[in-house]
């Protein structure tokens, strides 16, 4: 048994600030996973899971959004309920659309590097919309290549069927997703953010 | 019910969480290496007894994955269609199949460490995994996403409950998705802004005192156990 001695290293205040947005949103992104819409073009239901990642981009920036996101696959990954459906642990990751989850922090940072530049964050409503939409077309493209990626891997099917079944159903809502995302950095009731 | 910890006295129960991240980690290696019919069938065993001894059974475990059961089944059967002569692609089919079947026992096994391990557990766990001042923070925030996530779920629903209670239902699905979601998004900025302070007033901390994790004999034995499957893989 050893006994630390150290004294206490108190975190600084702005990372403080940063780690409990950071977790917040990483939970939200779960907490989005349970809502879900009908969709009127296609029979697989609405998730705002995706949803969760553009706004980790778009309101945490390129790096704390992928830690963010990053932070959400650690939580599942050690059982909480945060994946589809409510689904947790290392089996999800390792399932057949696992490859989603993984993509979801390298997106969540492409959208935050796209729409902020590698410089310091500015609001997301002053942020122009055509850049928004670049900046989540740029990340629904990382999350689907993921997506199709890691069913053709875990499934051992090819590239092509792999997006047939994994990806196409689902990728008109993502259009959905980035209109209302665009609304809710428009939206007055945020206030400062 | 979800996936979650259920207290209980099972094997896996006893074991420390790294010894059973690592016998985790190690037969998901194994079967994504020997993914042949051999393989499979001698895994399956070690797949079906891992929830018994988490003190629950197979096909409870099983139910948890239920949402996934439908692409696994369409794996294959994608699979084996194609476009032209010969119409039907029994290879293809057959290696579409056994990659679905060691996703179940992948997931049977996952479903037994989830079951058998606190999520305190967990959390000490990810503390030793990542050293230092990543690991510390690492710690808590995985613990903060535990606590906020039932919040933010019910902040969720009640917000939908009341877009819908004002006949937000009757609108379009852009603008749904964007009702729901700003107030979830308030809600959680205001959260978050509430959360840092609170850690500051607790003098949130680089080097907090960690719960103590001890490793047993049987520890050391899964770890044999983890480590003959990890050289297993390599065969």
């Amino acid at each position: 048994m050893s006994v630390e001695s150290d004294s206490v290293d108190l975190v600084g205040d702005e990372i403080v600030e940063r780690v409990a947005r950071a977790a917040v949103f990483a939970a939200l992104a779960g907490a989005f996973a349970y809502v879900s819409f009908p969709n009127p073009v296609s029979p697989a239901p609405v998730t705002l899971q995706v949803l969760g990642v553009f706004l980790a981009g778009i309101y945490l920036g390129p790096v704390w959004g992928g830690l963010s996101l990053a932070l959400y696959l650690a939580a599942g990954a050690v059982g909480a309920p945060v994946f589809a459906g409510g689904s947790a642990g290392l089996g999800a990751l390792l399932g057949p659309y696992g490859g989603y989850l993984w993509s979801y922090p390298v997106a969540a940072a492409l959208v935050g590097l796209v729409a902020h530049g590698t410089s310091s964050l500015a609001k997301p409503r002053d942020v122009s919309v055509p850049r928004l939409i670049a900046a989540m077309l740029a990340g629904t493209v990382v999350v689907y290549a993921g997506g199709t990626l890691g069913y053709a891997v875990v499934q051992n099917v090819g590239l092509y069927r792999a997006f047939l079944v994994a990806a196409v159903a689902f990728v008109p809502a993502e259009a959905f997703k980035i209109a209302a995302a665009v609304g809710i950095t428009r939206t007055e009731d945020l206030g400062a953010a | 019910m979800t996936l979650a910890y259920r207290p209980g006295s099972g094997v896996l129960h006893a074991l420390d969480p790294r010894a059973k991240l690592a016998l985790q980690a190690a037969f998901a290696l194994v079967a994504f290496a020997h993914t042949t019919p051999l393989g499979l069938a001698l895994l399956t065993p070690l797949a079906v007894v891992a929830p018994y001894l988490a003190d629950a059974s197979p096909l409870a475990a099983l139910r948890e994955f239920w949402v996934a059961l439908p692409f696994l089944v369409a794996g294959p059967v994608v699979a084996a269609v194609s476009l032209g002569p010969p119409w039907i692609r029994l290879e293809a089919a057959a290696a579409a199949a056994l990659a679905s079947y060691r996703v179940v026992l992948v997931l049977l096994v996952a479903a037994a460490y989830v079951y058998s391990t606190p999520t305190r557990d967990s959390r000490a766990a990810v503390r030793w995994l990542l050293p230092g001042r990543i690991g510390a923070v690492a710690g808590v925030a995985v613990a903060l996403v535990f606590r906020f996530l039932p919040v933010l779920q019910s902040d969720l629903a009640g917000r939908r409950d009341a877009v819908n209670a004002r006949l937000g239902s009757e609108r379009p699905l852009r603008e749904r998705i964007r009702l729901v979601a700003v107030g979830g998004l308030a809600r959680a900025l205001d959260r978050a802004s509430r959360l840092s302070v609170a850690l500051r007033a607790r003098c949130f901390a680089w080097n907090p005192t960690p719960p103590p994790l001890a490793y047993r004999g049987r520890d050391w034995l899964a770890t044999g156990v983890a480590l003959a499957l990890a050289a297993a893989a390599l065969i």
